[in-house]
């Protein structure tokens, strides 16, 4: 029995170190062919000249994810304090279905529906071509709200009741009592519930290739499109020959890097929040 | 009473914005669709078009809109257009004929059309040709040129989204041949070699034949100087390829439509203003005064 266990552990272990493996096996190469610097920090993209440069992949992955944050943070939030702490049963047995639902729906759906009513909505209500920053933004909002309302919610839900019966009894109002008593103390749980939401809206792609515009040049107006990471990666593989889809899987590589530096950030963030 | 009263308000709202989608209005800024780089459609568009133009260096530069909405594959520039009343892009022109959803214009006045392509008015088209040395001796090469040519190899080429250009040839008979023929050139022409070489080997087991994507002047050279049984070349031949002695025979074409929004008034533009459009120098169709 112990053994069924622990092979089943090492199922995921290996399935991480493998996928690394041959992530740099792969990725590596391209980097003896052309400077990393450059690769890192060329704002041109033009791989039939053998020119790539993913700094505006970089900065639109990071602007659509800020963007996405921005939106789907308080919203997310104080959703799950609702449904901790004010929603009555009856509409908690109803939002906890709806908001896994909301997580089950396929991304392509997603981009489907950016496409069909963001896009259009946008470009009529404030003009450009309606693939932007903004729609991705918006997009990936509600794709990370499932993420962080029940990460956040079971957080909320976790702290001892003592927290809020004590702040009761020292004369606080219900809405006082959650927002200064129950809400920091589940700090923690929060802030892992916004890093699995940047890490879901980081690596999105095949909603954020239907409504981005997919422009690889330095992104700048909200309302105009923009090229991530995962897009470059996805958009261009099936033409893809030689060199340039060397520094496609180094594209990944970049990716990579960035999620696993974000992941060990947070950790220690957490961390040494933990030992104050 | 609250409820009906918003459905109205829902309702009158969708019909004033459906007549607003209606109206055409030239003010808008040009919506330009692209394809990602590596496509084949994008490179052979900004090479008829003259959107791509050579550096000092004689390296191809893609001068392509920098704000243009790039996306990956036809069906998706069809989506996208077919969505935004004032957006512009470009797909083959075999994918565009059978959909309702957008409209292509005129280039140069010259509609894109499969006869338009074969008489070699529609500008922005291609020849997809082989390229032999002189008449060619060897059976093989002999026997699968005719096989390319008949309608059985034709139907190959229009399956691929090429234009055939012989519309009433005949059936192919296998003849069955064993040998080695090798084929090489032009990365645009590859592709549906490579068809035509699965569907001959498939009748004709015992011939060994592959195909190289080397670009079309290598097709050419190597045709030359018998690198090649066969060459490929995406082009015209040059008069000193003629010169030397190779001979080229066109097997399909290929002809990129431009496409609108069936909502957009514009019939037709002239291929100057295609390339204004696509490089970014024209951005509102006020400013294309057909």
């Amino acid at each position: 029995m112990r053994g069924l266990f622990l092979a089943s552990a090492c199922v995921c272990v290996l399935a991480v170190g493998v996928i690394c493996v041959f992530l740099f096996a792969n990725g590596l190469p391209f980097f003896r062919a052309y400077s990393p610097v450059a690769f890192v920090s060329g704002t041109e993209w033009a791989p039939l000249r053998d020119v790539f440069g993913i700094l505006p992949m970089i900065v639109g992955s990071f602007y659509v994810t800020f963007g996405a944050l921005l939106l789907g943070a308080p919203v997310g939030i104080l959703t799950a304090i609702l449904m901790s702490r004010f929603a009555s049963r009856p509409v908690v047995r109803f939002m906890k279905p709806a908001v896994a639902l909301l997580a089950g729906i396929p991304s392509v759906v997603y981009g489907f529906f950016g496409m069909i009513v963001l896009v259009p909505f946008v470009r009529h209500a404030f003009g450009g071509t309606g693939k932007s920053v903004l729609v991705a933004s918006i997009l990936l909002a509600i794709m990370i709200l499932p993420t962080i309302i029940q990460t956040a919610e079971a957080a909320i839900s976790a702290v001892p009741g003592s927290y809020y019966e004590g702040s009761l009894a020292l004369g606080a109002t219900h809405e006082g009592s959650v927002f200064r008593a129950v809400v920091p103390a589940a700090r923690p749980g929060i802030v892992s519930g916004l890093v699995l939401g940047i890490g879901r809206a980081i690596g999105e792609t095949t909603a954020i290739i239907m409504v981005a515009g997919n422009n690889p040049r330095m992104p700048g107006d909200i309302l105009k499109g923009v090229r991530t990471l995962t897009v470059n990666v996805l958009m261009e593989m099936g033409y893809a020959a030689d060199l340039h889809r060397e520094s496609l899987i180094a594209t990944g590589v970049v990716l990579f890097v960035i999620v696993l530096a974000i992941n060990f950030l947070f950790s220690f963030i957490n961390r040494r929040r933990v030992q104050q | 009473m609250k409820l009906r009263k918003i459905l109205a308000l829902v309702l009158a709202l969708t019909a004033v914005s459906a007549v607003a989608l209606a109206e055409f209005d030239a003010s808008k800024t040009i919506a330009v669709v692209s394809r990602e780089e590596g496509s084949g459609t994008r490179g052979a568009f900004i090479e008829l078009t003259g959107i791509a133009t050579k550096d000092a260096e004689g390296k191809e530069v893609d001068n392509t809109y920098a704000e243009a909405d790039f996306v990956n594959g036809t069906s998706l520039v069809m989506t996208t257009v077919a969505e935004n009343e004032y957006a512009v892009g470009y797909a083959s022109l075999s994918s565009v004929l059978h959909n309702e959803s957008v409209k292509s214009i005129k280039v140069d006045g010259v509609e894109a059309s499969t006869e338009n392509i074969l008489n070699q008015t529609y500008p922005i088209a291609r020849p997809f040709n082989v390229v032999t040395k002189g008449e060619l001796a060897d059976p093989l090469a002999k026997d699968f040129m005719a096989f390319v040519m008949s309608a059985d190899g034709q139907a190959v080429v229009a399956e691929d989204g090429l234009v055939p250009v012989a519309a009433d040839a005949p059936a192919y008979t296998a003849a069955n041949l064993s040998g080695n023929l090798s084929i090489g050139g032009s990365t645009s022409v590859a592709p549906v070699m490579e068809l035509l070489v699965e569907a001959y080997s498939a009748l004709n087991p015992n011939a060994v034949l592959d195909v190289q994507s080397t670009g079309s002047t290598a097709g050419v050279t190597g045709a030359l100087d018998g690198t090649y049984g066969i060459g490929m070349a995406s082009r015209a031949l040059k008069d000193s390829e003629k010169e030397a002695g190779a001979v080229g025979t066109a097997i399909g074409i290929d002809g990129i439509a431009v496409i609108v929004s069936p909502v957009n008034p514009v019939e037709n533009l002239s291929l100057e203003q295609v390339r204004q459009v696509f490089v970014g120098e024209i951005t509102a169709w006020a400013d294309l005064n057909q």
